[in-house]
């Protein structure tokens, strides 16, 4: 035993000591940090889009200026519960919230147009700022307001003077295509993003045969403002024909601005716990994200497997060891040291994102409830059976093909199917998310190699616990069988010099034992 | 006599149809160092492996250290493959150390062994260097620190000296000799016959799998037919014709200006050297070097296993099925 913890601790501390996997710790976390300030701060230096608009009906510049004023709105609002979210102090925010303490549309609550529009009209972001200002944390820190994003400007001179869509699209050229600036709501010059070209005869009663708005813009990805215009001119259009039914067309702001409440439910709780909270969303979502970490885990620490076998058997140390310990030995502990590094990183993750609650506001309910998911309910418990088990069958078959290779090369040849097979099901896990005990699961589940991942992405939709019974039993025959037989040829191909045909692995693994 | 610190009855092992060790059967005796000679592909690293129980043997019985595999009692043997390697991003003292931890020392222990060893063996300021970065003569020092610093009892030695830079292999040969003395058990195997003919108690020649020869160089000796060497101008008909001479070999290529040559003759065993001496000069051959004398062991080993000398493309057939 102490042989094999010996082997298993120099594997550990070859991995886990080493410069590389110390960057790594370090990095992926500042990665983190870094990937969401990048984020942030490319959401807030979006450049803000100017366009104009060439409108010969006179009809619906007032229209996309109200489309593009609620767009702005609902971006401000959005980004405003955001901030509530990690900077209030929750329990004060709700308890001024319950005594009307703060004006309505200040309050945390779904991002419908009407809050939006109330929430601009109600002062906008300062005016939210001072009325939640007692409930925020010591050292929030201050809101930064999203930019607006998108601005109408006027039409240059040459372009408003046109007496013909065909001549203002003319006069724009130049400004679209950067040649020429135009001049910007505050009197500086802006570049022109797109324009918008409304013909005479643009109508909601003109048929098919109704002359079309055009968009003009070199800029073909960026679809916020196309969308906003197409918008405005549909609740145009929309206004105009009620109006021609004898319709009041504000019932149509109404209407669209109806946003219906939908609360979640489970038939199989308690009726005051059957709706569904962050919780049980949480909930669902973790295995999920087990399942694909076990996946890129194990591929991780199985080519870790892979590389030290081959450089113990090309390098000629493995004679020293097995002079040592016996191969069961020596694969045990390889097995035990680098399963070890496997679930070093989760492990430290798990450990950072803990802390994390103690010093990121905001964050202790979703991490506390990922917490509360993973250690008091069996999850963890399942997650690490299955973990070691997939882990084990895979392990064993790299280091087998660790034994019959002398380079990364030699390796490349086995190591196809292997990864192939590996990946597989990782196409099929949204299928099995959505569909848990459904038929691909089901037969995911009896096939030994798939059973952790299917059962990880079952368990917390209450599958038969028979068939998970069995599916497992099996599993485990199965792995006892890979382990006899990917152990025989580790110990039989790990002290051949050259690297071991593909016909005479075969035969190593059928034949009997000397 | 003690018991055997190794013994191997009738050990054969065989790789489908090649016998890669063929009938082997001998003993080494505690404080002895004994040589396993042989030319490439004759058995010798198997014949190793199967007495470390690396590899089984497809029959035979094997003792060491008193017991009847080498697992239980791997702390107390030292083994240095032929084919040896080092972790090349582990320091040479950690190296050292791990192998000893492996073999049962205590960590402290191991770590103080292998400073000393290193220490000792003039790569004291080399312990914290990577093995990576070590020369190779170096890195062949941390690797016999590494077989040693356990202390054991029987040192088992594949071809120790293969592959040394040319100062190295004397101040083995003086390790060897100081292990020796301090009571160890030493088993080598080599294809260089002055290693062995220096160092060595007893040996074992090896060829084709099989033992030819075991016992000493003066057992040895016996066993080898009388050998005269001679020079002189005549032609080696004229010498092949004296009584008892078996046969003639020129020694070197080198013809003096006088047309004169060293010959080696061998003669019938038993046949007195002087008689050849007085055959030659009543023949009327002139002698200008006469001296009679033993074989060497490279010339015993060319005579025992010289006919069975394997290519060497054998080796990795064989190690391949290993």
């Amino acid at each position: 035993m102490n042989a094999i913890l010996q082997i298993a601790w120099r594997e550990y501390r070859q991995y886990v000591f080493s410069r590389g996997f110390l960057l790594f710790l370090i990095l992926f976390p500042v990665g983190f940090v870094v990937g969401a300030v990048a984020f942030s701060w490319a959401e807030r230096q979006l450049p803000t889009r100017h366009f104009a608009v060439f409108d010969e009906t006179g009809l619906y510049a007032e229209a996309i200026d109200r489309e593009i004023d609620i767009l702005a709105a609902r971006r401000s609002l959005s980004a405003w519960d955001t901030y509530l979210e990690l900077a209030a102090k929750k329990d004060a925010l709700d308890a001024a919230v319950e005594e009307d303490a703060i004006p309505e549309p200040f309050a945390p609550g779904p991002v419908t147009t009407e809050r939006a529009t109330a929430f601009v009209d109600a002062g906008g972001a300062q005016a939210a700022i001072a009325a939640v200002r007692p409930y925020l944390r010591d050292g929030a820190p201050a809101f930064m307001e999203t930019s607006r994003g998108i601005v109408r400007v006027d039409l240059p001179a040459s372009a408003a003077s046109a007496d013909s869509l065909e001549a203002a699209a003319d006069a724009l050229r130049p400004f679209l295509n950067g040649e020429r600036p135009v001049i910007g709501p505050e009197g500086a010059p802006v570049d022109l993003f797109a324009a918008v070209l409304i013909p005479a005869g643009f109508t909601a009663d003109g048929g098919d045969d109704a002359p079309e708005a055009q968009y003009w813009s070199r800029n073909l990805t960026d679809n916020d403002l196309r969308g906003a215009i197409a918008r405005a001119l549909d609740r145009a259009l929309s206004r105009e024909k009620l109006e021609t039914l004898g319709v009041d067309a504000d019932v149509l702001d109404d209407l669209l601005d109806t946003d219906a409440p939908i609360a979640d439910f489970r038939p199989d709780r308690d009726e005051e716990e059957a709706e569904l909270g962050v919780r049980d969303r949480v909930e669902t979502i973790i295995p999920g994200v087990l399942t694909y970490m076990l996946v890129f885990i194990i591929m991780g620490v199985g080519n870790l497997l892979l590389t030290n076998t081959i450089e113990e058997r090309s390098n000629k140390i493995v004679e020293i060891l097995l002079s040592s310990v016996t191969a069961n030995q020596l694969m045990m502990g390889k097995l035990i040291g680098i399963g070890a590094v496997g679930l070093t990183m989760p492990t430290i993750f798990v450990l950072v994102g803990g802390l994390l609650t103690f010093v990121a506001p905001g964050a202790n309910e979703l991490v506390g409830g990922i917490g509360s998911i993973l250690f008091s309910t069996p999850l963890f418990a399942i997650y690490l059976f299955y973990f070691f088990c997939a882990y084990f069958i895979f392990a064993m078959i790299f280091l087998a093909i660790g034994a019959v290779s002398n380079s990364l090369q030699d390796a490349q040849s086995y190591m196809g199917p292997v990864t192939l097979s590996l990946f597989a099901p990782l196409p099929l896990v949204l299928v099995m998310y959505q569909n848990p005990n459904g038929v691909i699961a089901t037969i995911l589940t009896w096939i030994p190699i798939y059973t952790p991942y299917a059962v990880l992405l079952r368990v917390a939709s209450d599958p038969p616990l028979w068939e998970i019974l069995g599916a497992t039993a099996f599993m485990l025959l199965f792995a006892y069988v890979l382990a006899r037989l990917m152990g025989r040829v580790f110990r039989r191909a790990i002290l051949s010099s050259g690297p071991v045909k593909l016909s005479e692995a075969f035969k190593l693994l059928v034949s009997r034992e000397d | 006599m003690s018991q055997p610190v190794l013994s191997l009855s009738h050990v054969v092992k065989r790789f489908g149809r090649l016998a890669a060790v063929d009938d082997v059967s001998f003993d080494v005796q505690p404080g002895e160092i004994f040589g396993f000679l042989g030319p490439n592909g004759a058995g010798k690293t198997t014949t190793l492996r199967i007495a470390l129980d690396i590899v089984a043997p497809t029959s035979g019985m094997v003792r060491i250290l008193g017991a009847r595999s080498a697992i239980p009692v791997r702390a107390r043997i030292g083994y240095l493959p032929e084919e040896r390697g080092l972790y090349r991003k582990m320091k040479a003292a950690e190296t050292i150390a791990y192998f000893a931890r492996l073999r049962g020392v205590p960590g402290r222990e191991a770590k103080k062994r292998a400073l000393a060893l290193l220490e000792e063996f003039g790569l004291g300021k080399f312990a914290r260097v990577k093995n990576e970065a070590l020369s190779k003569g170096m890195a062949q020092k941390v690797q016999l620190l590494a077989t040693i610093a356990h202390d054991p009892e029987l040192l088992i030695l594949d071809e120790p000296f293969s592959g040394l830079d040319p100062i190295n292999p004397r101040s083995l040969e003086d390790l060897l000799l100081r292990l020796k003395a301090e009571g160890r058990t030493i088993i080598f195997s080599t294809h260089v016959m002055e290693h062995a003919e220096r160092v060595c108690d007893r040996f074992m020649i090896m060829a084709g799998g099989q033992a030819r020869f075991i016992g000493d160089l003066d057992a040895a000796r016996a066993a080898m037919p009388p050998r005269v060497l001679l020079r002189t101008a005549a032609a080696p008909d004229d010498i092949a014709r004296l009584p008892g001479v078996v046969s003639v070999e020129p020694r070197g290529d080198k013809v003096g200006e006088t047309g004169e040559r060293e010959y080696i003759a061998s003669l019938e065993p038993g046949f007195d050297p002087q008689a050849v001496l007085a055959a030659a000069l009543a023949a009327g051959l002139t002698l200008t070097k006469f001296e009679q004398g033993g074989a060497s062991l490279h010339d015993i080993f060319v005579a025992i296993a010289g006919d069975a000398a394997t290519p060497d493309a054998s080796i990795d057939q064989r190690s391949r099925a290993a």
